[in-house]
């Protein structure tokens, strides 16, 4: 059994119960209590996503400030947990507009219980797909509560849909304009050493569409991945043309994506769900173009003062941009005054996350704007808890920029009618974890002082 | 009709009760209910929702039942919905009410529209009352006919359901071959997925019983059935697809080519946006080639990609999932991941459970050519904000060591955590130094410079003055200090609360002692004085043991105490190869992430006595059974069988038996171990050696007498019992009756003690050793029920005892009758030593 859940909860961060729906009768109804006192109100809180109390096990999950749970007495396949109560919350947050807290739960809790229903019967995932469950479960009241108007009743033969041949696309649909959206949006993770060597460097993208388009078309997407452009010069018998080409770590598709034609010949062919969904994924290892540099220094002139300075260097086309950038820079607890030169942005001290905060609004490329800022400390008695060096972090978001280099090639749409599409590209990469360590690795902090020469010595050596 | 409304429990004083509440509600539903006025369904619309909140926030609403029944009469589904909600909520608890819903959910299982039609069906096998299911079979035989799929996809659950509220019902009308029939036909995959999912429960169930059953449920994984499934699976929704890959995993193909077919056909699978899906298609990979080495090796290869994707996409808690199996299977093949080693460093921001996987991801993928870099960055963690993780790594950086055969600049690395000088990272490091130096002693010069200059008193945790203490004593010929250390440790003895570090200290003071006798010599007197007085039971044991060895033959004790040691190879493992495999088998389930089979967590017998659902599930009982037990007494004296509760009779009838069957051979060799301990120290002292025993005694500066042997704890009873006692069960229930309690008492037990308890006979034979005799004894976990009874060694005065033992508060009731009343609290207190040192 894939997941035979026995029941799932949504808790407030108090341990309130805003809603929630026994599948089972396997387990008893005060699961709850056992979740409350066993997980909420011990250590245990977040040490775990998964544990077993007495003969059940409890999966939690908190998204903004809701805990769901979900409860089963079997020995349930736990990916397949997690991943339903994630889609079950995408299917909430399409519902309700966006929010998923206990605000919305409150608010929603008629419609809640009615997908709660749809999606899970005696414990087996049904349909969870927002495209089909709209067609039939639908609440007016859900935009406002109080107001009235006669609920039409569900298209009859919208139940056939539910399930048919292309379960994610309604027939008959009509747009006068027809058009495609593309979005490729890739986060950057990075760990760097304070030196600027890359430690640990890794892509994930993903391409979002919207699709605006009438009847049932087929649409075939070409990028610049190494395999799909040797496939088709393969196919057509002409060499490859010069230019940078990508190689995919790993890739998954929507499932609308006919799998084995990729599989053979390497092109993403896809009957398009309406609206909008998150056509692939991919990962990606080897040849990132990083978007910045941090250079910093860090110097602690005795007890009471440290002097930081940090120098950024955006390393994409002049032409470019980069918008949102935030650099945060970790100061001791015991911070008590800091003052800042900046080039550019502004900065200040954020004693809520012991940081100093770098904000630059639009940050062109090929700069390298710098911040010195002196810190002065508290000298306090505990002498021995020295300051444990958490990395600078950072946030940005470049437009028109992919870390990995990937570019749409081409997007055919082809339709019985033979309408004209329009079609938009966009480009933009995030910073997902993007750290600079400020440890002793890379300025030689103890406790590995000098040893590590040595290390290295003997390692050749064997 | 409904009942009153007085029923209400409202979870906390700060919520409405809700009682006025719900006679409004009640009286408002009353005026809709006969209403046909235009904009009724919106009036109704608002009151249904009050009253599913009210139920939502857990008041009881179940008053207006006939209400809400009365305004279902609708055609807005929305109303119905939030009816069906209501009447499937309080169906269970009211049964009698739950007929008024029958009626009308079956005729909306007839109606035109097929959404009302399967929502209907739903809610009716919602009902779960039992005396209902009668009216289920009809419209579950019709939903299952029915030319709309959204209907049959329902009525299959449903089917289900029904065999869950009563199968013979269900077995009785056919529908597991319907079923089947469904599941090899259907045109929608929805339908044949439930089917699958209901057939699978069924058979399984069915099987201990029927052979008819488990011929079905091993008829699902064959070949046609299999291909059948196979053959349509991208029809199939994400999550009937990891069902069916599930099932496939199961499938034993007949040749090479069948597998190759079946991974062709699933390749596709691994690029699957659902991890879950990816997942269960590894699994059926790994599961066709275990038999095929070299494709089972490219498995690995082919897998990796996907598994790694999913690690770094998700939510914190799916790649806590992800990371389970990864771990398992880098336990089976190491060099799976040992290349992307970096893929597994933490992430600042991340949690520590998937901190803690990652970091024991990293242990399991070093080898030769990654180690510098792992160790490098392991090393980095050890001075992270988050001590637990900090803890992990520097072990990481001990298990990683002991892998290694070039261990050389790790060494270096652990003996500069013990110069960090930070409590814990000096405690993890011991640990680890201390296991280095058994596996490769050659380093022992290196390390012991260092471990000599750590001071004790900064090193509080048990396992890390432990590690402290073994070093001290193995080598005391390098540490210039060691025997001035223990012996300030010795002189400590009292304020050292871990046995574990007493023992460790005893024999390291004997270790040191064979090394260096002259500046030892009176450390070992004390410590073996201060051993011997010990409290705990395996310390004083291991204290006299040592003195008894000294007085025999001390060159017999340094062969004993001090012999050639082997370097430890490999440290055994903690889990058998067996159970990894079953593990393994059971892939892609909770088994990988508790790292253990599935049978130890959901068989009820594997899981410990003191585990939660029992305590909850048996609170009530708990608490009534003690009610029943405590009366009992009250009603002694008309109570013709005292000692037992009519249902227990028999079987403690026989237990009882059973001890005085095996009491005569048991009687002689506990009288004989009572007094061996003193038998022995004569027999030494007065016989073979007694000078050199005596000179040895001085030596120590013991200042002992020869004998008796000292044995401060465990004061002897002033009160000698007779070991041989005997008593009829008729006299002991007749005294019971008569005598007047003049003890009662509480005593805690010691955990070894509860953990003993399983087993009940246990706790017979060992208060049989006390020449405390039992004889009746019953009770179920947490609670035990045992009479002893016994004799004074002079005369035949009795002492009786009702002694109520319950595990889960580790506490017992002790009542004590006895002939004598004057004696009855030196009884009392030899029964109290003699179940406090009760354990395994």
């Amino acid at each position: 059994m894939p997941v035979a859940a026995s029941a799932i909860y949504f808790l407030n961060l108090r341990g309130d119960v805003l809603i929630n729906r026994l599948y089972r009768d396997d387990v008893g109804g005060n699961m709850v209590d056992a979740f409350r006192t066993h997980i909420m109100q011990t250590k245990e809180l977040g040490t775990c996503p998964v544990r077993q109390i007495g003969g059940c096990s409890f999966f939690y999950m908190r998204i903004s400030n809701v805990y769901i749970v979900i409860v089963v007495s079997s020995n349930a396949n736990v990916a397949c947990a997690f991943k339903f109560v994630v889609e079950a919350v995408a299917l909430f947050k399409s519902y309700f507009g966006g929010a998923f807290d206990e605000d919305a739960i409150r608010n929603n809790f008629v419609l809640i219980y009615e997908l709660l229903d749809e999606i899970m019967d005696f414990g087996y995932p049904q349909n969870l797909s927002p495209e089909i469950l709209k067609l039939y479960i639908t609440q007016e009241g859900v935009r406002s509560p109080f107001s009235s108007k006669p609920t039409d009743r569900p298209v009859p033969n919208a139940t056939l849909q539910v399930t048919g041949a292309v379960g994610w696309r309604r027939e008959g649909l009509v747009y006068k304009k027809n058009e495609v959206f593309l979005d490729i949006v890739e986060s950057v993770n990075l760990l760097m050493s304070s030196k600027g060597s890359v430690l640990r460097c890794d892509v994930t993208g993903k391409i979002l569409m919207k699709c605006f388009l009438s009847g049932m078309p087929d649409l075939k997407l070409g990028l610049n991945d190494k395999i799909g452009l040797e496939k088709e010069s393969q196919l057509k018998s002409r060499p490859t043309k010069s230019g940078k080409t990508i190689e995919l770590d790993d890739v998954t598709f929507h499932q609308c994506v006919n799998l084995t034609r990729f599989n053979s010949e390497k092109t993403v062919s896809f009957v398009p769900p309406d609206g909008e969904f998150e056509l692939m994924k991919y990962r990606i290892t080897e040849g990132v173009n990083l978007p910045f540099r941090v250079l910093p220094t860090i110097k602690e002139l005795g007890r009471t003062r440290m002097e930081v300075n940090v120098k950024i260097k955006s390393v994409f086309g002049a032409k470019m941009f980069a918008l949102g950038v935030v650099i945060k820079i970790p100061v001791p607890k015991q911070t008590a005054k800091t003052s800042f030169q900046v080039t550019s942005g502004r900065a200040k001290y954020n004693a809520s996350i012991d940081c100093l905060v770098w904000k630059i609004r639009k940050f062109p490329g090929q700069t390298e704007p710098t911040m010195s800022a002196e810190v002065e400390l508290i000298s306090t008695m505990a002498e021995k808890k020295s300051w444990t060096r958490p990395p600078i972090q950072m946030e940005f978001q470049v437009p028109m920029f992919t870390a990995s280099g990937l570019r749409v090639r081409f997007l055919k749409v082809w339709e019985k009618s033979g309408y004209n599409t329009v079609e938009w590209v966009r480009y933009i990469t995030k910073a997902g974890s993007y750290e600079i360590s400020l440890m002793s690795r890379a300025n030689g902090n103890p406790p590995f002082l000098a040893k590590v020469e040595l290390d290295e010595f003997r390692f050749l050596q064997s | 009709m409904a009942p009153p409304a007085q029923a209400h429990r409202s979870p906390s004083p700060s919520q409405p009760s809700g009682k006025g509440e719900v006679s409004d509600l009640k009286s408002q539903l009353r005026q809709l209910a006969g209403s046909r006025a235009p904009g009724i369904d919106d009036s109704k619309r608002e009151l249904f929702k009050k009253v599913i909140s009210y139920m939502t926030i857990g008041i009881d609403v179940s008053a207006v039942f006939g209400e809400m029944v009365m305004c279902s009469a609708t055609s807005d589904i929305v109303l119905k919905k939030m009816c069906y909600l209501y009447v499937g909520n309080y169906a269970k608890v009211n049964p009698d009410l739950a007929l008024l819903t029958i009626n009308f959910l079956q005729r909306d299982c007839k109606d035109e529209d097929p959404m009302i039609r399967g929502l209907a069906l739903r809610s009716l096998c919602s009902l779960r009352v039992a005396n209902l299911v009668e009216y289920l079979v009809g419209p579950l035989g019709l939903g299952l006919k029915d030319n709309n799929s959204y209907v049959r996809t329902v009525a299959v659950i449903g089917v289900l359901k029904l065999y869950h509220i009563s199968a013979p019902t269900c077995i009785d009308a056919d529908f597991p071959p319907t079923l089947k029939h469904l599941m090899l036909n259907d045109p929608d995959p929805q339908v044949v997925a439930n089917c699958l999912s209901a057939l699978q429960e069924i058979w399984s169930l069915e099987a201990s019983t029927s052979e008819e059953a488990s011929r079905e449920r091993e008829a699902l994984i064959s070949k046609p059935v299999i291909y059948y499934l196979l053959n349509r699976i991208k029809e199939f929704s994400e999550w009937a697809q990891c069902l069916v890959l599930e099932l496939v995993a199961k499938y034993v193909p007949l040749d090479s080519n069948e597998i190759f077919d079946i991974m062709n056909l699933l390749e596709d699978r691994l690029q699957h946006a659902n991890g879950a899906v990816v997942l269960s298609t590894i699994k059926v990979f790994l599961h066709l080639t275990l038999s095929m080495t070299d494709v089972h090796q490219q498995v690995y290869e082919r897998i990796k990609a996907p598994l790694l994707t999913l690690v770094s996409s998700g939510s914190p808690e799916q790649s806590y999932a992800v990371l389970s199996h990864l771990h398992i299977l880098v336990m089976r093949a190491p060099f799976i991941f040992a290349s992307d080693y970096k893929h597994f460093y933490c992430q600042y921001n991340e949690p520590s459970y998937v901190k803690k996987l990652k970091l024991e991801m990293l242990t399991a993928v070093a080898n030769e050519s990654n180690t510098y870099e792992i160790v490098t960055e392991l090393c980095e963690y050890a001075a992270n904000v988050d001590i637990p993780i900090a803890r992990e790594s520097i072990r990481a950086v001990g298990k990683i060591a002991l892998q290694q055969y070039d261990v050389n600049a790790i060494v270096d690395r652990l003996l500069q955590f013990l110069e960090m000088e930070k409590d814990y990272v000096t405690a993890e490091a011991l640990v680890l130094v201390k296991d280095l130096l058994r596996k490769y002693p050659q380093w022992s010069h290196d390390c012991i410079a260092v471990v000599g200059s750590i001071s004790s008193q900064n090193v509080q945790e048990p396992k890390a003055k432990a590690a402290l203490i073994w070093m001290l004593g193995e080598y005391s010929q390098d540490m210039q200090d060691a025997p001035y250390i223990l012996e300030s440790l010795t002189e400590n003895w009292e304020e050292e609360p871990s046995a574990e570090v007493r023992l460790h200290l005893l024999t390291a003071v004997m270790k040191c002692f064979f090394k260096r006798p002259p500046e030892t010599q009176k450390v070992l007197g004390a410590a073996l004085a201060a051993g011997l007085a010990d409290f705990h039971q395996d310390v004083h044991d291991r204290a006299l043991f040592y003195h008894r060895l000294l007085q025999y033959n001390v060159s017999v004790a340094e062969r004993v105490v001090n012999p050639p040691k082997q370097a430890v190879s490999v440290f055994a493992d903690t889990q058998s190869s067996e159970i990894k495999d079953r593990i393994f088998d059971e892939f892609n389930s909770l088994s990988v992430v508790y790292q253990k089979p599935s049978y130890m967590f959901t068989d009820k017998d594997y899981r410990g006595p003191f585990e939660f659902s029992d305590e909850l599930g048996n609170l009530s009982i708990a608490a009534e059974s003690a009610d029943n037990v405590v009366p009992a007494q009250g009603v002694e004296a008309n109570d013709k069988d005292l000692l037992l509760s009519t249902s227990e009779k028999e079987e403690i009838r026989g237990a009882t038996f059973n001890v005085s069957g095996y009491s005569a051979p048991l009687y002689d060799s506990s009288a004989a171990s009572v007094q061996s301990e003193l038998a022995i120290i004569s027999s030494t002292s007065a016989g073979s050696a007694p000078s050199s025993s005596l000179a040895i005694d001085d030596l120590l500066g013991l200042g002992l007498s020869a004998a008796p042997a000292p044995e401060p704890a465990s004061v002897p009873p002033s009160l000698k019992l007779n070991s041989k006692a005997i008593l009829d069960p008729g006299t002991f229930q007749q005294k019971w009756r008569q005598l007047p309690i003049s003890l009662s008492q509480e005593f805690s037990l010691s955990p070894e003690g509860v953990a003993a308890l399983t087993t009940p006979q246990a706790l017979l034979w060992h208060m049989q050793g006390h020449s405390i005799h039992c004889i009746a004894s019953g009770g179920h976990s947490p609670n035990f029920k045992f009479f002893f009874f016994a004799q004074k060694a002079e005369e035949s005065s009795n002492f009786l005892v009702e002694c109520i033992i319950n595990t889960s508060s580790a506490k017992a009731q002790v009542k004590i009758k006895a002939d004598d009343q004057s004696t009855s609290q030196a009884f009392s207190d030899v029964f109290q030593s003699a179940l406090s040192k009760f354990s395994v």
